[in-house]
């Protein structure tokens, strides 16, 4: 009898102490983020408003000039540096949506599998892939395959990850009836599973999609012979930021068609994702 | 009607454990349903219903006692009978002719007769023109025939049916009853039918087995001797209303669900 009496009090402690920590915690984290904000912002503006040595039609080239530098390096671009890019960009996303759904399924197979993989994942992208990419480059040499596999560490993590939630959140419910309709646990996967992961997964493939163009500049950056990240790096070795600009620009608008490219097929294969959201609040879609 | 027992459930009790406390879900539980029956169970809320669902079609296994389906019994085999829970589940990636035949397709038939065979059947439910139809953009009462279809398209000889027209609004629900009872008769299941409507109950029914509050467990049964086919038989019958008000008796009798019974507490909550 005596933890009926005492069990509510002790209670009441544990929830008091609870409020109180939170309460802490809320005020010290956030009186030190609006302190970094406050400095942060101080130093930008101290930096920015001293003298330069550059005038400000360097920094800021004006369309005609990053026009000019396109006239002067359009063949160079469009055939070296451009296609080069690109290869690395497809074939490093291509391996990165085959290796996360791999162990997006391999996480979800298995919980001892997940105990192994989870930290492994979460480790690589702690890891500055900066370092990551220099050592690849020491170990591969200079050719194009460290600058893919750069891509695929900057692209596999949001797909793995973004699958394996969506295969973890399909309805246990629907699960349940399937294998009460006598179904394998490999059927229930195929039917039920998989299916209920795929808006996950595109997701997570749109993610890996704006970051793979980044990936590839960031491998050619470090040494390459072609690409638009050398070309990045040349230009701004010689200061002419109206080429730079214009990298800058190709690399967006490279991006940009990419994202495009995965909206495409996920409208055309989640039909039945876009029809129900249309049926229900008919709202104006991304694109 | 033959008088072979088809489902036999032989004193079945479940104890659950939720949140590091033992909830007891059925208590020595104990019918039998023959082939071709319709019978409803009713009873409050958490008597333990869905759990007997769950048990008969192997999803689960009882702590004592036995359940037999046509004389072998049950342990964890699953895809003995036709299961429809109580929200439609539907796949919502897959339109309403995809989803009616999954039970065919998990089986190994070939989808392209066993679309066929659920092309003729859809007018019979009443979703003629809805074949490429995805649930989401369809109306509850579409959506439980759809998921009643792929009850049926299971092919087995049991449905167990768990509040199938709970959700729905009296009109529709009225109609979908008529129309159930017509596809029973025409198709000879054997249907258990979860149910919170003791109208419902009464109307469908063979028989009617009543539930008490958790733990669940059999309190009345009721043999309802209307005749059929019923759907010419009125509402306001003087028989349909002894039968209900009889039930509402058995079930006011054993009070509203009470608050879980603690049948051995865990001290340390884990």
């Amino acid at each position: 009898m005596s933890t009926l009496l005492t069990r509510p009090v002790a209670r009441r402690w544990q929830t008091l102490f609870q409020d109180v920590t939170r309460a802490l915690v809320l005020v010290v984290v956030g009186g030190l983020a609006l302190t970094m904000f406050v400095t942060g912002t101080a130093q930008l503006v101290r930096e920015a408003t001293e003298t330069k040595n550059l005038s400000l039609e360097d920094i800021f080239p004006s369309p005609r000039a990053i026009a000019g530098a396109w006239q002067a390096h359009q063949d160079l671009l469009l055939q070296q540096h451009i296609p080069q890019t690109l290869w690395e960009t497809l074939a490093g996303l291509s391996i990165a949506l085959v290796l996360g759904l791999v162990i997006a399924a391999l996480m979800d197979f298995s919980t001892v599998l997940r105990w192994i993989l989870y930290p492994i994942l979460v480790v690589s992208q702690t890891i500055p892939i900066f370092a990551i990419a220099i050592l690849l480059i020491l170990i591969f040499g200079f050719g194009t395959g460290p600058k893919i596999m750069v891509v695929v560490l900057f692209c596999f993590f949001p797909i793995a990850l973004n699958t394996f939630a969506g295969l973890q959140g399909a309805d246990p419910e629907l699960i349940s009836l399937l294998r009460a309709m006598g179904a394998s646990s490999f059927q229930t996967w195929t039917k039920a599973r998989l299916p209920a992961a795929m808006p996950s997964f595109f997701s997570g493939l749109r993610i890996a999609a704006t970051y793979s163009v980044v990936g590839a500049i960031f491998g050619e950056y470090i040494t390459a012979q072609y690409g638009l990240g050398v070309y990045l790096k040349r230009s701004y070795s010689s200061f002419r930021l109206d080429q730079a600009y214009l990298a800058i620009l190709l690399t967006a608008l490279l991006s940009m068609l990419l994202v495009l490219l995965v909206n495409l097929v996920e409208r055309l294969t989640l039909r039945w994702y876009y029809t129900a959201r249309r049926a229900s609040w008919r709202g104006p879609g991304i694109y | 009607m033959s008088e072979r027992p088809c489902i036999e459930v032989r004193a079945v009790s479940k104890t659950f454990r939720d949140d590091g406390r033992a909830v007891q879900a059925l208590a020595d539980v104990s019918f039998t349903a023959r082939s071709g029956e319709f019978v409803t169970i009713i009873g409050p809320s958490g008597s333990g219903k869905s759990t007997l669902f769950n048990l008969i079609s192997g999803l689960t296994e009882p702590d004592t006692g036995e359940i037999m389906i046509d004389g072998r019994p049950v342990r964890r085999d699953t895809g003995l009978v036709g299961l429809m829970p109580q929200r439609d589940l539907l796949l919502p990636w897959r339109t309403v002719l995809n989803n009616v035949i999954l039970g065919p397709e998990l089986d190994g038939v070939s989808k392209r007769a066993a679309r066929r065979r659920a092309r003729e059947m859809m007018p019979l439910f009443g979703l003629a023109g809805f074949e490429n139809a995805y649930p989401d953009t369809l109306s509850g009462g579409m959506r439980q025939r759809a998921a009643l279809l792929r009850t049926f398209l299971t092919d087995r000889d049991i449905l167990l049916l768990d509040e199938p027209f709970g959700p729905l609004d009296a009109l529709t629900r009225r109609e979908l009853q008529r129309w159930l009872l017509d596809i029973w008769h025409r198709f000879r299941k054997t249907i258990l039918f979860i149910t919170h409507d003791v109208e419902e109950a009464v109307y469908l029914a063979d028989r009617v087995l009543v539930f008490s509050a958790r733990p669940g467990r059999i309190v009345k049964e009721l043999t309802v001797d209307l005749p059929r086919p019923r759907s010419s038989i009125s509402l306001l019958s003087e028989d349909l209303r002894r039968l209900e008000a009889e039930l509402l008796e058995a079930l006011e009798g054993n009070g509203p669900a009470s608050t879980p019974e603690r049948v051995e507490s865990d001290p340390d909550g884990s």
